[in-house]
């Protein structure tokens, strides 16, 4: 790795170039963790300047985005996760299986050329974000990552601190218990026909 | 001609996760699609997961970033001297 002089290495300006180009995404995301807009500016804002002041300590060249994140989602961690409301807690164990599909096929869905995009395209951000909500902490932040940004699971791990292996358990097992519960809501709501609930 | 062993339906729905994150080895991924390319059923289960991905990714990811975020936050860290641990925040 090359030389850097340290007065460019920490200065604010080559902080906030590497800061700008994801500073939308990371307030999407404080966004979907906090949910509240003033929150997740707060949030955002405490994160930028702790990354600031520990700038020192990126390596130039690894990945500033995952580097940036781990401080923003430790800063959610210290200031909100412990007061975070909670309603009532989806249940994640959930084996997987292929009922999602049977389902939209026995509700006639079979004719349309993308069911998926029939049914949940359908569902408005306040009930798909309520559903991530109701998801056990763990499995909420890492879904979040996930679902906010293109990070792999190898980032996810890096900026969660958690092994990759413990990222894919806990993603897989969110997006199934998302995809039940969501699809529940399509019927309760009278998107798809609660026949095919049935099936 | 690929050599390897091809997926019973179970291991290829075993794998949908990974495949759908492009997380999948080269290898298994093409397995995967071998699998995909007989299976009318697999590949409409595939299909199906990956465009409920798509639609909740869609939806989650719109987001209005409120106006002068980016003058406000460079404002703040305007304020503050890298390494200077009195301008920020209190770490953990």
């Amino acid at each position: 790795m090359s030389k850097v002089p340290p007065a460019e290495h920490t200065s604010t300006a080559a902080f906030e170039r590497l800061l700008g180009p994801v500073l939308d995404q990371a307030y999407g995301t404080a966004l979907r963790l906090t949910g509240d807009p003033s929150d997740a500016e707060d949030l955002l804002q405490d994160a930028s300047l702790l990354a600031l002041r520990g700038f020192d300590a990126f390596r130039r060249g690894s990945n500033f985005k995952a580097w940036f994140f781990r401080i923003l989602v430790n800063r959610f961690y210290s200031l909100y996760r412990r007061s975070r409301r909670r309603g009532v807690a989806l249940d994640v164990d959930q084996t997987p299986d292929r009922h999602l599909l049977d389902r939209a096929e026995a509700a006639g869905l079979q004719q349309v050329r993308d069911p998926a995009a029939a049914v949940f395209g359908q569902l408005d951000v306040e009930a798909i974000t309520a559903a991530l909500d109701a998801l056990p902490d763990d499995f909420r932040e890492v879904a979040t990552l996930y679902f906010m940004q293109d990070f792999s699971y190898q980032e996810i791990a890096e900026v969660m601190e958690i092994p990759v292996g413990t990222v894919r358990s806990r993603l897989h097992r969110a997006r199934r218990t998302l995809q039940t519960a969501l699809w529940a809501l399509a019927v309760e709501r009278g998107i798809v026909a609660s026949a095919g609930d049935d099936a | 001609m690929s050599d390897l062993s091809p997926l019973t339906c179970q291991e290829a729905f075993d794998r949908l996760g990974d495949f759908a994150d492009r997380e999948l080895v080269p290898e298994d991924r093409e397995r995967v699609e071998a699998h995909l390319a007989l299976c009318a059923r697999c590949a409409r289960e595939f299909a199906f997961e990956t465009s409920v991905l798509d639609a909740l990714r869609r939806t989650l990811r719109r987001i209005t970033v409120p106006e002068g975020l980016a003058s406000r936050i460079a404002a703040r860290l305007a304020e503050a001297e890298p390494g200077d641990p009195a301008r920020g925040p209190d770490p953990d």
